[in-house]
């Protein structure tokens, strides 16, 4: 028997190797009008379960206040812009639109929360997207000739008034950024420092997955799987906004939830945009300006940079790809055939 | 001396090796193909579904019943009660850690894995 020992001992190796469950907790709310999905590392279920709750109660809360059109703080704030008056704004605004405005102007207009009405012209200001028709193009011509601004809005303390009386404010392309913001500084507060907090596809990570990166998928826009996957360490925010995501068909022709404030109409040009940056608002902000700057690279080249982005990744509605050479070494191809890749200038 | 390994030395062994695959099978998911899904109704869990039990569920929802599909490791929306069907173009979920959900009738499927391939997926 004492020579069959390392046999056994071997045999008992093998089996250690089949190491145990990652200690990983993993929580989906349907909160914020999306699935808010929370992968919580090296943090165990009663303490998981305490601060998803946690997120879950803020995530209610903000979706609440900030909806355009709801009986809450932005939903008044909206009624009171057209009188011109000043007025007292809720103290949970007042943040939105000072760093919604900053990411309006660096990018141009072209990321504009001040065109609420239009939004809710087309019907993408309700949960439910719209089934169409288009509005009619003198209802557009007319909404646009009013140019609303968030430069029009003057605010003193928390005292706010619109020099424009056609200003709604619509946080939809910017408010799931800021709110996974927020979700991160909450678990930083209660000690959890290695998290990915996924609003819907708009993702910020911290910390690592134990001893290897975060991995995240990106979904393909066009196919059932994944386009590419990506490692994520330290601390970045990733969104992908799509023309899948909300949108109606009519006439045979797709119109997407982002809506292009030069023209009135919904962007086009691109099926999917990528962008990575460390603030999660920024992210948000900036895929909505790419998807309207469309897929030239002289177009959405400045507005990359200049909202500070660390990468872009563009899948037109050919389905052909751009990406800055920032992204050369991080993004993996997980379709065959790999598709044609075009590396834009550097940010 | 005796022989080098005893009758009972063997069965040890024998019994030890024809282990192997068995805890293999049920403990090594390594490839991050999911085996089980796991299905939320309203923010509670509702059910743990067999991915390669094949079966057509009905999920009741808040708005109303949404169709799931289950079979071959993979698990589909067939139908919702929602409007523009976004989880039944979703398609077939196959990958440890992929969701999908019907947001307007509360209704979401997630697979899960040991070692999913990735920790988290934007869509």
């Amino acid at each position: 028997m004492t020579r069959a020992l390392p046999l056994v001992l071997l045999l008992v190796l093998l089996l250690a190797a089949c190491s145990p469950r990652p200690p990983v907790y993993q929580e989906q709310l349907l909160t914020f009008g999306t699935m808010v999905d929370v992968t919580l590392w090296n943090v165990d279920e009663k303490r998981g379960q305490q601060a998803v709750a946690t997120l879950a109660r803020d995530f209610d809360y903000m979706h609440d206040a900030w909806h355009a059109w709801h009986r809450g703080p932005l939903g008044r704030v909206n009624q009171l812009l057209p009188t011109g008056e000043f007025f007292s704004c809720p103290p949970s605004i007042v943040p939105l639109i000072r760093r919604s405005s900053e990411l309006s102007a660096a990018s141009g207009g072209l990321f504009n929360p001040a065109i609420g009405q239009l939004i809710r012209l087309w019907g993408f200001a309700s949960d439910d997207p719209p089934k169409g028709p288009p509005p009619a193009p003198e209802a557009i011509r007319a909404l646009l000739a009013k140019n609303p601004q968030m430069s029009d809005l003057e605010l003193d303390g928390i005292q706010l008034r619109s020099r424009n009386p056609a200003v709604r404010l619509d946080f939809g392309a910017f408010a799931k950024g800021y709110a996974v913001d927020r979700a991160i500084e909450q678990l930083r507060e209660l000690g959890i420092d290695n998290a990915i907090v996924n609003a819907g596809g708009d993702l910020r990570a911290i910390g690592r997955h134990g001893d290897r990166p975060w991995r995240v998928g990106i979904r393909h826009p066009r196919q059932p799987g994944m386009l590419a996957a990506v490692d994520i360490e330290g601390d970045e925010s990733v969104f992908t906004s799509g023309d899948y995501e909300r949108y109606f068909d009519y006439d045979g022709k797709r119109y997407q939830h982002i809506i292009d404030p030069r023209s009135g109409y919904p962007a086009e040009g691109l099926s999917s945009v990528t962008v990575f940056a460390t603030q999660a608002d920024v992210a948000d902000a900036a895929a909505t300006a790419i998807t309207v700057a469309g897929p030239k690279a002289a177009d959405w080249l400045p507005v990359a940079r200049a909202l500070g982005v660390t990468g872009v990744m563009l899948v037109d509605t050919e389905g052909r790809v751009q990406m800055t050479p920032s992204l050369r070494e991080r993004i993996y191809f997980d379709v065959e055939p790999r598709p044609d890749v075009r590396f834009s200038e550097p940010l | 001396m005796g022989p080098w390994l005893t009758r009972g030395d063997w069965l040890v062994l024998i019994a030890a090796l024809l282990l192997v695959p068995g805890l293999y099978a049920v403990y090594w998911h390594g490839s991050g193909q999911g085996l089980e899904a796991r299905v939320w109704v309203d923010g509670k869990p509702w059910a743990r579904l067999d991915l390669f039990r094949e079966q057509h569920l009905d999920v009741p929802g808040v708005l109303g019943v949404s169709h799931l599909e289950i079979g071959g490791g993979q698990v589909r929306f067939t139908d919702s009660p929602c409007q523009n069907r976004q989880c039944v173009h979703t398609g077939w979920l196959s990958e440890g850690g992929d969701v999908a959900a019907c947001l307007p009738n509360r209704v979401s499927v997630q697979i899960m894995a040991d070692d999913p391939r990735f920790d988290s997926i934007n869509f």
